[in-house]
């Protein structure tokens, strides 16, 4: 079983803050670059950190297929079931009233009921997964560099076995500030 | 030059996006900004106090009587959600579209939704007599029966509506703000370390926005996430802005109250319904960008966009006027034909006329390239199609009403003080809101807008000078 603490360390825990080495950059073409020689020197974890979404980042970084849009569906699938299950429950089979002489379960007029519940839930259901996948949530997580939320574009290497020289090989030609992170 | 390819281009560096964004949150808010302020904070004090009044001694201190049994609150509750639709409009459907335009105006357009719907909800919350039983809508297992809520009623389902497009407008409004607020965390952070005395409201500002930052730090596997979200919350807002006014106008379209009982009802409350939201947008950006100075940010251009979408849905909703007078006349339905004439000569015939002429002449002058890109005529229409929209409803909501089929249950309509401060109060609270959300909340969506600089840089870049997109 998986306690309490170790719950929190998988949702909570931030590799950047406690390993590796950070690259700045003023120009994003800079970072697109930084991030497709590093995956090709196959590091294994590193991530980018931007002010903006980058078109192109997830693929120069190798990121698999997100899975909001698969979470989003099942939450209005869900909603949608048991939505009809609930409604059919409360005319059908627990209140039965005869209105306008039409069958207890009129399910044509549910249709709206049940739109707006799996529009709801679908977008509850997106927003909590990007809670979750994307590790939001601890207000305390630092910034890795001064600047990201502003006007800095930043990659972070992290593999254990990385010395400095190794990522200055990797970002050679690159206009990068590197910067080793001490826990 | 990519200024001239592109007009929505705002070319300067990203520190110097964020010092002209931020501002009106950083600095201390201008004379105007007060003044303004004072002023609806006043009008939202009376319509809270009537409402609170209303409360104590009860409905009958309202207009609303037997077969007029709607009033104002109906009237105000449609203006108002209404006036919402822009705002998703804008932020979602215009995204899914592509329409790089959007990007400056949408946070502000969102923030208006999320105030009107707000607005809109106190409506019917008076108009059901006791609000503090108003969780009896709710089909929640219960000890009376239990008894259920009838889920065949539009009534019930205008709950639904707009319930849901609340929640899910506030999500995805907040949602687009987290990156936001994290810059705005990460300033706070480097002020709180410059001011040398310890600034108790600085220490709250600061701490506010850290924690609804949700620790954000621009993580490229977050925004990949992230951006899936904003896509998918764009095509599920879609769908559901226009069933909002489709479902609202089932209220009155399933009902057999002649003047109501008609099929075009969903398309043509939701014409006007981004009619009327588009020139509530223009009004507030109008004045935002003079009283910010954003209008870098919010150009003519926006602008200009806004006035055709106003031109364009305004003839949908004069042609929505005619298809109802068409179909009366060939109903051969004496009844339905009546109600008609009576919208042109009866009693509140002042009312269809300002309709008329607010509606239906006025967005005419936006053909004329001179007259939509002049500030002063836009921000004059703007006000006209909202005067214009808030009578289309008061003439569907208290004309069809007040004579339906037996003369002998006819009356009249007459609005006390109470339903007059109640509207007031509405645009007081809408305005008070608004007021302090651009003085609080960043109003230009800035992670927007800099991906739109970026990606544009990113694209040139790559394709040479034939790529200006």
């Amino acid at each position: 079983m998986l306690s309490i603490a170790e719950i929190k360390r998988g949702l909570f825990f931030y590799e950047e803050a406690s390993r590796g080495f950070i690259a700045s950059f003023k120009n994003p073409a800079d970072l697109l670059k930084a991030a497709e020689k590093t995956k090709q020197a196959n590091v294994k974890s590193f991530d980018c950190f931007t002010p903006c979404p980058i078109h192109g980042l997830d693929h120069a970084m190798g990121l698999h297929r997100s899975w909001i849009p698969a979470l989003t569906f099942a939450g209005g699938l869900i909603a949608g079931l048991l939505g009809v299950a609930y409604m059919y429950f409360i005319d059908a089979i627990n209140w039965p009233i005869v209105y306008g002489g039409k069958p207890f379960f009129a399910w044509p007029s549910y249709i709206p009921v049940l739109f707006e519940l799996v529009i709801y839930f679908a977008a509850v259901f997106s927003v909590v997964a990007v809670l979750v996948l994307g590790k939001l949530g601890s207000i305390n997580r630092k910034i890795p560099a001064t600047g990201v939320t502003s006007d800095t574009f930043a990659i972070w290497l992290g593999d254990a076995s990385l010395t400095k020289s190794d990522v200055e090989r990797i970002l050679a030609g690159l206009p990068a500030e590197i910067q080793e992170i001490k826990p | 030059m990519a200024k001239e390819n592109n007009v929505y281009h705002i070319g300067k560096p990203f520190a110097a996006i964020d010092d002209d964004v931020m501002r009106p949150i950083e600095a201390f808010p201008t004379k105007l900004w007060w003044g303004a302020f004072s002023l609806s904070a006043l009008a939202a004090l009376i319509g809270v106090a009537t409402i609170i009044y209303s409360f104590v001694v009860g409905l009958g201190v309202f207009a609303i009587n037997n077969p007029v049994g709607w009033g104002f609150f109906i009237v105000n509750f449609v203006f108002w959600v209404g006036i919402g639709h822009a705002g998703t409009l804008i932020s979602a459907i215009l995204f899914l579209f592509r329409q790089k335009w959007r990007t400056s105006i949408a946070r502000a357009a969102e923030a208006m939704t999320i105030f009107a719907v707000i607005v809109a909800a106190i409506f019917p919350l008076i108009h059901v007599g006791r609000p503090w039983f108003v969780y009896w809508l709710f089909p929640y297992p219960n000890e009376r029966g239990p008894l259920w809520s009838n889920f065949r009623s539009p009534l019930l389902w205008d709950l639904f509506a707009i319930s849901t497009y609340f929640s899910v407008s506030l999500i995805f409004w907040y949602m687009g703000l987290v990156p936001d607020f994290a810059t705005l965390r990460d300033r706070f952070e480097r002020y709180k370390a410059r001011s040398k005395v310890g600034n108790f409201l600085l220490q709250m500002k600061s701490y506010t926005y850290r924690a609804l930052a949700l620790g954000w730090v621009g993580s490229a596997k977050t925004w990949h996430h992230y951006e899936k979200m904003v896509m998918l919350l764009s095509a599920l807002a879609t769908p559901l802005v226009l069933s909002v006014h489709t479902i609202v106008s089932f209220d009155f379209a399933t009902s057999v109250i002649p003047g109501w009982h008609a099929t075009i009802f969903p398309p043509y409350f939701v014409a006007g319904a981004i009619y009327s939201g588009f020139a509530m947008v223009m009004t507030l950006m109008i004045i935002t960008r003079e009283v910010f100075k954003l209008k870098e940010y919010i150009t003519m251009k926006h602008l200009e966009n806004m006035a055709i979408v106003i031109l364009v849905t305004g003839m949908m909703v004069s042609f929505a006027y005619t298809v109802e007078f068409v179909m009366a006349a060939y109903s051969a339905s004496h009844i339905e034909q009546y109600a008609f004439i009576n919208r042109l000569k009866g009693p509140f015939a002042w009312a269809f006329w300002i309709m008329f002429t607010c509606n239906v002449v006025s967005p005419h002058f936006m053909w004329f390239k001179k007259l939509r890109t002049n500030i002063k005529v836009l921000f004059v229409i703007s006000i006209v199609v909202n005067i214009g929209m808030w009578f289309e409803r008061f003439v569907i909501v208290i004309i069809s009403l007040h004579r339906d089929y037996l003369p002998s249950s006819w009356d009249s309509y007459d609005p006390t003080w109470a339903d007059y401060a109640v509207t007031v109060g509405a645009f007081g609270i809408f305005f008070t809101l608004f007021l302090m959300f651009i003085r609080t909340i960043p109003s230009i969506a800035l992670a927007e807008v800099k991906a739109d600089e970026a990606n544009a840089a990113l694209s040139q870049h790559h394709h040479g000078a034939a790529g200006g997109h």
